[in-house]
């Protein structure tokens, strides 16, 4: 190795520290884009870097963060999960129903409590997400065919529900529902709370829990992980159940806000929810990324949403300019492996102790 | 059963579709001795091992562990039993550091956080032992093959073991490399480890061997401590057969050059889940009608060389010529059309395509013109497979419903289909039985003698011996020597492809 080191001309010196900050730019460019828009914005509309707006702004952050920081986990491993959008529809459903037309069991009619009615909503999401985490990784079906049924199955019984019809008015049956979705706490709504609290949670799992390093583990060679003896059904299934659990609060959070269930809502909320996690620079094959960077992700699509709109860009050339970046974020990824590939010589001579 | 028996498997029966790995297989291992399994490719030895760390499980046979029966229908199992495996395919998770890896599925926790500090202690600790010493939060991703393999070792012995698995663990290491594991080996023998060593290097063996077990075609066929074991005497229970010279007569091979390589290089690289060797100073030539064997162990850069000579990979230098003119090959494409075509090594994974028929599978790679004429091609791969002897009813037939040996053939011919000057074969008959085997060799002399020249890679004595007009020894990349045929001995080919000190370390 010292023979390499100290043949290594200054040309290739220079390349490798070139190399080296490319890279961390690369790695940092979800940051740096969002610190880009946010300048952008605030230069183009005064209104924007206001506290009001960006309370507004964060709080429909609040959805797609927290169906990223679901799906973040899933795809770490390797996996995909598509039904989160019709999760949260079916979620949703549910405790509309509950609230609106009570429990009927054996002729008699119940009327539970706001607080029941989240917990039946919660478990019969992780139904799903167990059915998900069952046709995955034990039934071997692939994880976009799994889920991509499972997002019809809960499509459709949400609209079975209530014949497609929504249930309106849940304020008047239970004024308190009102909080999870509209509620404040020091003068932070509760939406973006437990966005931050599931973030928090979630990046501790990631980072410091056997858990996390599993997930991670199975990413980048499941056969590997197996063979060391990780259980890897067990942590697809909980990858599954996280992401079922964070499209219900979802669920849940949008009927308190409309104050209705609508057996429509969250319709390829899923794809919003991918493109921040891709956005956020977690690779599509599984073991590289991080819950902070799928964060980041989702605040990217809601300044760019948001940011637009206040700029007055017509709606449908949102849709395209939406398109672009995800589709340029994931070029921007393959640049990123075939970089760190190319220049891995590189970093590696400058690094000896790590090749020798 | 002696109390120097730690574990006995007895009537180990291991049925594939198709053939049977392991047939009622008894194997003992002897407490705080390195136990030696030898045996050639495909002989059983890897699955008898996978059996006993849990990765597979048998379909007959028990397993006393200290005299006490255990079912091992994990890896996990066998973990908590202390018996832990050190793969011949390096399996680590490229994405997690060092000390990740070795934690992989055993975290050390307090309360409920994995405890970083403690396993990044323990991690260099055990690195320490091997006297390997590396930064434990490097990502493996990033490490040279011997330095994964390392990294493998020390997660066995951070779980501290009671037995140990090493199924060719030297096979990617450099010379000092190597010399450094057999101390450690040494040093866990002392400690009350029992090794299980696994290896094509003669030796090897009997320098480490305390108790040596072979195995042919998935029998038990020699058992005998050190004292009683000597290199003819594993040589022959290997092959099968005490004369090992071949009769046969060959043709003088025509002067003729088709092929020639001059100073071929290619870069090695580790990064993601296929690694490469490299290759230096490659330097030969095929002759018309000629059969060039290359023999080498694993690791050597077989693979590599046929496949950059297939266009599958970029050399760094070096020029290929065929017949007089010069070569690009950068891409399958071009080398296809200028007639050099590879069978691969793994046929599941790079030959077959299961879904389609047998006609579909050899017809794959000659379609003349934009449109498929259906009766020209079932008429050119009927004639191939009378002449491949291909057994099979009915061409339709899907191609997975025959034996190993006759895919190989529909391997053969899809490249024949190419018209090729130049035939390459990586290890032509792994995976096939004796009887495919000894018609595979006999398809490849008649096609040389017609005029095609075959270059083929084999990591088996017998079959370099058997095979090849002339025969290259590759080790560590480059070529250590070169043979006739009246010259090729099994100790000239295992000394040659053996890696010496001067040749340096792989990083």
């Amino acid at each position: 190795m010292t023979s390499i080191s100290a043949t290594l001309s200054s040309s290739d010196r220079l390349a490798s520290s070139g190399a080296r900050i490319a890279l961390i730019l690369l790695r940092a460019r979800a940051v740096l884009v969002l610190v880009l828009l946010l300048i952008l914005f605030s230069a183009l509309a005064p209104s924007f870097l206001t506290g009001a707006n960006l309370s507004i702004l964060t709080k429909h952050v609040a959805i797609s963060a927290i169906l990223a920081i679901g799906m973040t986990f899933v795809i770490l491993s390797g996996g995909i999960d598509l039904s989160v959008g019709s999760v949260a529809g079916l979620g949703g459903m549910v405790a509309g129903y509950i609230l609106t037309q009570g429990i009927t069991l054996g002729g008699t009619t119940y009327h539970p409590g706001v607080f029941v009615a989240i917990l039946a909503t919660i478990a019969l999401c992780l139904v799903v997400g167990a059915l998900n985490g069952w046709l995955v990784s034990r039934a071997g079906v692939a994880p976009f065919i799994a889920t991509l049924g499972t997002l019809y199955i809960a499509r459709g019984s949400a609209l079975l529900m209530s014949n497609g019809k929504t249930f309106p008015n849940l304020a008047a049956h239970a004024p308190s529902f009102a909080f999870i979705g509209q509620g404040f706490l020091l003068r932070i709504p509760i939406p973006v709370w437990l966005m931050f609290a599931l973030f928090a949670v979630a990046a501790f799992i990631a980072a410091k829990t056997p858990f996390g390093r599993h997930v991670y583990a199975i990413g980048g060679n499941e056969r590997a992980a197996r063979l060391a003896g990780i259980v890897v059904p067990r942590v697809k299934m909980y990858t599954f159940l996280f992401s079922a659990f964070c499209a219900g609060l979802v669920g849940l959070i949008i009927a308190s806000q409309l104050e209705a269930a609508h057996p429509a809502t969250g319709e390829s909320f899923e794809l919003n929810a991918i493109a921040a996690v891709v956005l956020g620079g977690t690779s599509l094959m599984g073991g590289r990324g991080s819950v902070t960077g799928s964060l980041i992700g989702a605040f990217v699509i809601g300044v760019l949403a948001d940011g637009l709109v206040m700029l007055g860009v017509s709606e449908f050339w949102q849709i395209v300019i939406k398109g672009v970046v995800i589709v340029l974020a994931v070029a921007i990824d393959q640049l990123q492996s075939r970089l760190q590939a190319k220049f891995l010589p590189l970093l590696l001579r400058s690094n000896p102790e790590a090749g020798a | 059963m002696s109390d120097d028996v730690i574990l006995q498997a007895s009537g180990i029966l291991k049925r594939y579709p198709g053939n049977i790995a392991l047939d009622h297989v008894d194997f003992k291992l002897h407490r705080n001795a390195v136990n030696v399994l030898i045996g050639e490719n495909g002989a059983g030895k890897s699955t008898l091992m996978r059996i006993l760390s849990g990765v597979e499980s048998c379909d007959e046979g028990t397993i006393l562990l200290d005299g006490k029966p255990i079912v091992l229908r994990s890896p996990r199992d066998a973990g908590a039993h202390g018996i832990s495996i050190v793969h011949q395919e390096l399996s680590v998770m490229p994405n997690l550091d060092i000390s990740e890896n070795i934690f992989a599925g055993r975290e050390l926790t307090r309360a409920a956080m994995v405890d970083r500090k403690t396993e990044d202690t323990q991690s260099a600790d055990a690195l320490h032992r091997l006297h390997k010493p590396m930064p434990v939060n490097a990502q493996t991703a990033h490490l040279s093959l011997g330095c994964r393999q390392i990294v493998e070792l020390a997660r066995t012995i951070a779980h501290g073991s009671k037995i140990l698995i090493l199924d060719e663990p030297t096979s990617a290491l450099s010379m000092a490399e190597a010399e450094s594991l057999f101390e450690v080996i040494d040093d866990l023998k002392r400690s009350g480890v029992t090794i299980v060593y696994i290896s094509h290097r003669l030796h090897e063996l009997l320098h480490l061997g305390d108790y040596f077990t072979v195995l042919r075609s998935g029998r038990v066929v020699g058992e005998a401590p050190r004292s009683k074991v000597t290199r003819q005497w594993i040589v022959e229970r290997m092959s099968g057969r005490a004369d090992t010279t071949d009769l046969q007569v060959r043709p003088a091979a025509s002067t003729q050059a088709v092929l020639s390589v001059h100073h071929l290089e290619l870069g090695s690289s580790a990064a993601g889940e296929e690694s490469q060797a490299a290759l230096h100073e490659i330097s030969f030539t095929l002759h018309k009608g000629e059969v060039l064997g290359i023999y080498g162990l694993l690791g050597a850069g077989r693979t590599e060389l046929l496949e950059t000579l297939a266009g599958n990979r970029t050399r760094l230098g070096g020029s290929i010529q065929l017949e007089g003119r010069t070569l690009e090959l950068n891409s399958v494409g071009s080398a296809v059309k200028a007639g050099i075509v590879l069978v691969p090594e793994d046929r599941q994974r790079d030959g077959l395509i299961p879904e389609l028929s047998i006609r579909e599978n050899v017809a794959l790679a000659a379609s003349h013109g934009p449109l498929l004429s259906r009766a020209h091609e079932t008429e050119l791969v009927r004639k191939l497979a009378k002449d491949l002897n291909i057994a099979a009813n009915d061409l339709e037939l899907p191609v997975t419903s025959l034996s190993g040996g006759n895919q190989q053939k529909v391997l053969i011919a899809r490249c024949l289909m190419r018209n090729p000057r130049v035939l390459l074969l990586d290890e032509p008959t792994r995976g096939v039985d004796a009887g495919a085997k000894a018609e595979i060799y006999r398809i490849l002399r008649q096609l040389a003698a017609n005029g095609l020249s075959i270059l083929f890679t084999s990591s088996e004595i017998e079959e370099t011996r058997t095979l090849a007009d002339r025969a290259l020894v590759l080790c560590q990349g480059r070529i250590a020597a070169e043979f006739q045929h009246h010259q090729l001995t099994d100790e000239a080919l295992f000394a040659a492809a053996s890696p010496n000190v001067t040749t340096g370390s792989i990083a």
